[in-house]
């Protein structure tokens, strides 16, 4: 079990946060106090690898790059994905470039997973919310320099990266920045077989300046910009040529010391994506196809914290307007011939404001009381709609959905205990694919995808719980969710129309189902048995059903991970065994089929040590030690999953 | 600070100079199809008094269906002339000395507000070394009765969007299906409208030519265009669209239905023409499976598009 991190921000959090708030350097020392991005096992670990050590996240995975990022076993359309509160919107139709993908591990500080209606502070979301908090330096540390490098080789797929951070913190200014660079060849699978069209190329950079203007307020700017090429989808029928992100924002935050509001932080920002598909690198394929995308997006975020007594609150505003726009371009095979061309997303704009809330009372030094809730308007239009009415005749050409929201939670502690309970309602609009895709093929179940523009609102009740025990050796803790979703959106087979993508098999067109339930439970453990001889162990379980009992795709069966980690001195030595139980609830409906039970073993070891005041870790280990051959549950056309994978890296801390 | 400066305006030219260029829709079907509006003098002479002016669009005959628009006018007054029993006869003469129509307005009727004989004439042929057009117009004025004989020329269709067809029937009559507009379709649901015209077998023997009896069409009356949109491409794999319309007969006397192209690029409109009682004339069905890497089966009635 490569686990747990920085990966719960919660609420408590937040607190801490308050009450420490007196000025900028405090403020900032506790948010470099954050978990780094890395897992027990390997030290250097990608963006996706990182999340997926957290208990509420799954993947769907089309290939080694840029999985897709399930939370509470649900789609990245149903959960909020930003950055530092920026909206990113991924700029594929297929859904081959989630935000994860534009960022690299060493300009993340830590990743804030909310579960369910909490994560509403972000906007409208039914599974929660997931933010990627930047890298962010203080204000006059003691050491002004400070620098990271690190270099690695994993040998399955001749990954070979290196990734460097350099920043300065001067008492009124601090510049940070970072670069990285990786590059994988194709990985073999457990019967050490090539799996064609896994390679891929990724660099990334990202700036960051920000400046003391007052005692009590700072001006931030940052950029990111990231750049891969040639990267395969081996699970998809063609590959991306080339992406590139570049996200950019300025900020300006003030502290006050009286009254109740302790701090505000505005932000503007814009980002832009394009996304290259093409089908050059496959002569296979019958009919060669350009699929080009593009996603550009402005928007406002404000979010001011207030705290009096035992009460504190945090306001959010937020605010875009993105444009998405995917084209598909077939070519003929007498290339003198026409071209056939049509929108994928016909000139899609989404236009979002919303002001969410989230209050805590603390009733006693035991108890807690959260509520929260917000409001958001969400505007769409496409601007070639005669696309959509060739499925949707009439179909309004602009729409605009009110999106409410409201959760609540109660926390109590009583000596090693700890109980919480909560409940949530939210509105969510539907996704640009959903409801303006056209002709979206869908790898995985083989259907072209149809979006609809009169889709109602997906409405989510949902209750959570928790229970736990911890002392100083032993901690335990149960969590269980469970969503009621009206109007769940999924795609349904039309009877009308025929594929446009001649590997696809049929249409189906987004379409609300009355409701759908879904269940996530897990249990999480961990036990000193030796002063440096740790245990931890993971189980989860979730079902998801439709209104007539049937299957929900995408619902990871009863999984599991367990670490041992020793620690001496200078040496670490860990090791983990994950898997999952045979796949029994699956949904031939949506394209699944069953997926056989595997169990995976990893081992590493690392070492630090000091050259010249310059500390350094090395780690040698090995992903899937016994060359399972595997796929999950989620891996489009059950490609299979990486092999035996032996890792080094080495890290210098200057 | 500076340098930040210059390289966000760095990056920010390196992220609006897409590699790819997002595709201009208006452009793009632009590019294959010319698209005409404007009624323009296509063919003028002289009788007497009187000049004749047709109009037709873009000023010129192509090959299919062409809407005309007839002036009469005084040419010493330069005033319209509310002439009377205005007839038009296209007919095409062969090298082997043959001589043949194509579907027209004989008797144009006047357009009070717009003060023109309208007709309309569905050109057959191009005009070829092989093959001359020539128009035979008649009109009443003052009492009197003028005849003029024209020749013209017949020009390619670039369109294929306004393409036609001519066949015989199961009934052994010989029809002409043509294409009346959208001149320019889009990736919509698009009002298709075509005219469906049949030979009138003369019954007698020809009198002096030319003899409008032996010339003779008329619009069909009743009938049912099923209509069956394909993309004929083998890479397609005989993809279709839905919500189609079948054409049906309107007050116009023309056919309207409903096609809906999914995408830019070749189609075929396969159809099925169906008289008043609902018996096949032309026509079979086509096959519904996807077939990709196969040409998609036609039917034996249909007509081509491009945009």
């Amino acid at each position: 079990m490569l686990l747990f991190l920085g990966m719960s921000v919660t609420a408590q959090n937040v607190h801490v946060h308050h009450d420490s708030i007196k000025n900028l350097e405090e403020v900032q020392v506790k948010n470099a106090a954050k978990k780094k991005i890395e897992t027990e096992m390997k030290m250097a670990v990608s963006v996706d690898e990182f999340l997926s050590s957290s208990d509420n996240i799954s993947f769907i995975k089309r290939g080694a790059y840029a999985w897709e990022p399930l939370l509470n076993n649900m789609s990245s359309e149903r959960s909020t994905v930003t950055i530092d509160g920026m909206h990113v919107f991924g700029a594929c139709t297929d859904k081959m470039d989630p935000i994860t993908s534009y960022v690299e591990s060493n300009n993340l500080s830590t990743i804030d997973i909310k579960s369910g209606q909490e994560g509403s502070l972000h906007g409208a979301t039914v599974a929660g919310s997931i933010d990627l908090k930047r890298k962010s330096t203080p204000f006059g540390l003691a050491k002004k320099w400070n620098g990271v490098y690190q270099s690695g080789f994993e040998f399955n797929n001749k990954q070979f990266f290196n990734l460097g951070n350099v920043a300065y913190s001067g008492e009124k200014f601090v510049a940070e920045g970072s670069i990285s660079y990786r590059k994988a060849d194709d990985y073999y699978d457990g019967n050490n077989d090539e799996v064609k069209h896994s390679q891929y190329k990724k660099f990334n950079t990202s700036l960051g300046f920000a400046y003391k203007t007052t005692d009590l307020s700072s001006v931030r700017l940052d950029a990111i910009f990231d750049m891969a090429k040639d990267v395969g989808y081996p699970a998809l029928p063609m590959d991306l040529s080339l992406s590139r992100a570049l996200i950019t924002s300025a900020s300006y935050k003030q502290l006050f010391e009286e009254g109740l509001i302790k701090v505000v932080d505005t932000k503007i920002y814009f980002n832009a994506i394009e996304h290259y598909m093409d089908d050059t690198t496959r002569p296979e394929n019958l009919v060669h196809m350009d699929m080009p995308g593009w996603s550009t997006t402005y928007g406002l975020v404000s979010k001011a914290n207030a705290k009096k007594g035992s009460y504190s609150s945090e306001i959010q505003l937020n605010a875009y307007d993105n444009l998405s726009i995917a084209e598909m371009r077939m070519y003929p095979q007498d290339r003198s011939k026409r071209t056939m061309f049509a929108y994928s997303w016909p000139w899609v704009t989404t236009r979002y404001a919303g002001l969410s809330m989230n209050n805590s009372w603390d009733l006693s030094e035991k108890s807690q009381v959260n509520l929260g809730g917000s409001l958001g308007v969400n505007y769409n239009y496409s601007k070639y709609v005669e696309f959509n009415w060739i499925f949707h005749p009439g179909a309004p050409q602009g729409k605009t959905r009110f999106l409410p929201s409201l959760h609540a939670g109660y926390n109590l502690d009583i000596d090693h205990f700890n109980f919480s309970v909560g409940t949530g309602y939210g509105h969510r609009a539907p996704s640009v694919s959903e409801g303006y895709g056209y002709y979206i093929y869908n790898s995985f179940d083989r259907y072209d995808y149809i979006g609809n523009p009169n889709l109602k609102n997906e409405i989510s009740y949902e209750g959570n719980a928790s229970a736990g025990f911890k002392n100083e050796r032993l901690s335990i803790q149960g969590k269980i969710n469970y969503f009621y979703i009206e109007n769940y959106i999924i795609g349904r087979i039309l009877s009308m129309g025929s594929p446009m993508n001649y590997q696809s098999v049929g249409v189906k067109g987004y379409t609300s189902l009355d409701y759908a339930t879904l269940l996530n439970m897990s249990m999480n453990a961990s036990y000193d048995i030796l002063p440096h001889l740790h245990w931890k162990g993971i189980l989860t379980y979730a079902r998801g059903m439709d209104d007539k009992g049937g299957n929900l795709p995408f619902i990871r069966p009863l999984s599991y991970q367990t670490s041992l980690h020793f620690m001496h001195k200078n040496f670490g030595i860990q090791t983990s065994v994950n898997g999952d139980f045979e796949q029994i609830n699956y949904s031939p409906e949506y394209g699944e089929d069953l997926t056989s039970a595997y169990t995976i073993w990893n081992i590493s070891a690392d070492y630090s040590f000091k050259i010249n005041k310059v500390k350094t870790v090395v780690q040698v280990g090995a992903e899937n030690l016994l060359n399972e051959y595997y796929s999950t549950y989620a891996d489009w056309g059950n490609i299979p999953r990486m092999g035996r994978n032996v890792f080094t890296s080495l890290k210098f801390n200057f | 600070m500076k340098s930040f400066k210059f390289l966000v305006i760095a990056l920010l030219c390196v992220i609006t100079s897409c590699t790819i260029d997002k595709t201009d829709y208006e452009a793009e079907i632009g590019s294959q199809v010319p698209e005409y509006y404007e009624f323009k003098e296509a063919v003028s002479f002289t009788s007497g008094l009187y000049k004749i002016s047709i109009e037709a669009l873009n000023g010129t005959f192509y090959k299919g269906y062409n809407e005309l628009h007839l002036k009469i006018t005084n040419t010493q007054t330069n005033q319209n002339v509310s002439a009377s029993e205005v007839t038009f006869l296209p007919i095409m003469s062969n090298t082997d000395g043959s001589k043949t129509s194509c579907p027209h307005g004989y008797n144009l009727q006047y357009d009070m507000a717009n003060k023109y004989f309208a007709g309309y004439s569905v050109f057959t042929n191009e005009s070829a070394t092989t093959n001359s057009w020539k128009l035979y117009v008649s009109f009443s004025a003052d009492n009197q009765k003028y005849e003029v004989t024209k020749d013209i020329s017949v020009e390619k269709q670039s369109n294929k969007n306004l393409n036609m067809t001519s066949f015989t029937g199961k009934d052994d009559e010989q029809y002409v299906i043509a294409l009346v507009s959208p001149q320019k379709p889009t990736v919509s649901e698009n009002k298709l409208v075509a005219g469906i015209y049949k030979y009138n077998k003369p019954a007698n023997a020809g009198g002096i030519f030319p003899d409008p009896s032996q010339f003779s069409y008329s619009e069909v009356i009743g009938y049912t265009l099923k209509l069956d949109p394909r993309m004929p491409e083998p890479s397609m794999g005989n993809h279709s669209s839905p919500n189609n319309q079948d054409l049906t007969q309107q007050n116009d006397g023309l056919y309207h239905g409903v096609v809906n192209y999914t995408m830019t690029g070749n189609w075929t409109l396969n159809l099925i023409m169906m008289n008043q009682n609902g018996l096949i004339i032309k026509g079979t069905v086509v096959p519904t499976d996807f077939t990709p890497g196969v040409e998609g089966v036609k039917s034996e009635l249909y007509i081509d598009t491009l945009f």
